[in-house]
């Protein structure tokens, strides 16, 4: 081949050609994308056995789950008679108003920007209120922080069988009692949780019920 | 400890794969929203799936072959087909306009028929042998070696009509 200056042109040229096609093919990957990935195993990663059987973990997780469908069932029948309120009646400055404003004016370009925060920050959050995010059916398309009227807070954007929803994690501080709101098309509720609260800010009232059934 | 190994070399599996997976998943649906799904979807059936990975040099044709899978069940609602009768004529006359703009051979892949398209993909963007992407794609290695040929050839005419077109724009 070398010996043959045809052969080695012909051979540099389908190399090039090989190169071209190869350069075409590699399109951008998203920004911290396996960060995103191991988020969403991370928070959902089992626990340990210890010394006891499987079994007797298996019969707890059981009860736990009865005990959850109960609560769950409790909470649907009472989230039936939750009022909406106005901008109106909370005032301007209310947390939900800000949280709608700020994922209506702010999170398209965040989107577009697709720049991601750290996913341990992320976990360590879910983890000290105590949500959960499904591993399947679940997808993280943003993670960053954001402004609440006390300092900042954890924000993520998923995509969800429900829709794209925004959940705003706000550990160790409260934002008052619970509430949801309508405002500009969008529906949010801060909800205080023992270890602090969040803000999840969805197209409807009804998806707003179901991201907390799914991160309860 | 077996759940810290596993999952230590579940994480180097992501880390070390996640970007050519997106890439191949992105050139199957060709959105970039569905291509991190599909890549999202694929980690958690591996996941899942874990113990049937018995050798873990296998591991990356393994996430491939999930990865094709999940593609036919969540966006095509069936197992992946392919179209035998197009001809490599019918390729190169339904390339559409924007394969002889200035990302020629990008456009020039997208125009490729998918069973010319996949086991090129596999090929330049998984390194596969003929004989991998034979049995991910459950076809005979000619069949590959085949359309590799063919999709090389549809290629290099998609991208010289572009050049051709070119010039005679000059």
């Amino acid at each position: 081949m070398t010996r043959c200056a045809k052969c080695a042109a012909l051979a540099r040229e389908v190399e090039d050609f090989d190169a071209r096609i190869h350069d075409a093919a590699m399109v951008p990957v998203p920004e911290a994308l396996a960060d995103r990935v191991l988020l969403r195993h991370k928070v959902r990663e089992p626990a340990r056995f210890g010394g006891f059987g499987f079994g007797v973990w298996a019969l707890a997780a059981s009860l736990i789950i009865a005990l959850g469908a109960v609560i769950q069932l409790y909470r649907a029948d009472s989230g039936n008679e939750e009022r909406v309120a106005t901008s109106a009646a909370v005032g301007e400055g209310h947390a939900a108003i800000a949280a709608i404003s700020y994922v209506l004016d702010h999170e398209p370009q965040l989107l577009k920007d697709n720049v991601s925060g750290d996913p341990a920050v992320m976990k360590s959050a879910l983890t000290r209120l105590g949500l959960n995010l499904p591993a399947r059916g679940t997808t993280v398309r943003y993670l960053g922080k954001c402004p609440v009227p006390s300092g900042e807070g954890e924000h993520l954007v998923l995509q969800t069988p429900f829709g794209q929803v925004t959940l705003i994690l706000v550990p160790e501080q409260s934002l008052g009692p619970r509430v949801v709101v309508a405002y500009r098309d969008r529906t949010a509720v801060v909800n205080p949780l023992r270890s602090g609260s969040y803000i999840v800010v969805t197209d409807s009232f009804k998806n707003v019920k179901q991201i907390e059934k799914m991160l309860m | 400890m077996l759940i810290e190994t596993k999952k230590s070399k579940f994480e180097s599996l992501v880390r070390g794969y996640s970007g050519e997976l997106y890439r191949y998943a992105y050139w199957l649906c060709r959105e970039r929203f569905l291509a991190e799904d599909l890549v999202q979807e694929t980690f958690t059936r591996a996941w899942q799936s874990w113990d049937g990975l018995r050798d873990d040099k296998a591991a990356k044709s393994w996430l491939y072959t999930i990865l094709r899978n999940e593609h036919a069940r969540l966006f095509e609602r069936k197992r992946i087909e392919i179209d035998e009768t197009q001809e490599l004529d019918e390729v190169v006359d339904s390339g559409s306009m924007s394969a002889y703009e200035s990302f020629e051979m990008r456009d020039a892949i997208e125009a490729l028929p998918k069973s010319y398209r996949e086991p090129l993909l596999l090929q330049v963007l998984g390194g596969f042998s003929c004989s991998e992407i034979a049995g991910t794609m459950s076809i005979s290695e000619g069949a590959v070696m085949t359309r590799l040929t063919r999709a090389r050839l549809a290629l290099r005419k998609l991208t010289g009509r572009a050049i051709e077109r070119k010039e005679k724009v000059r």
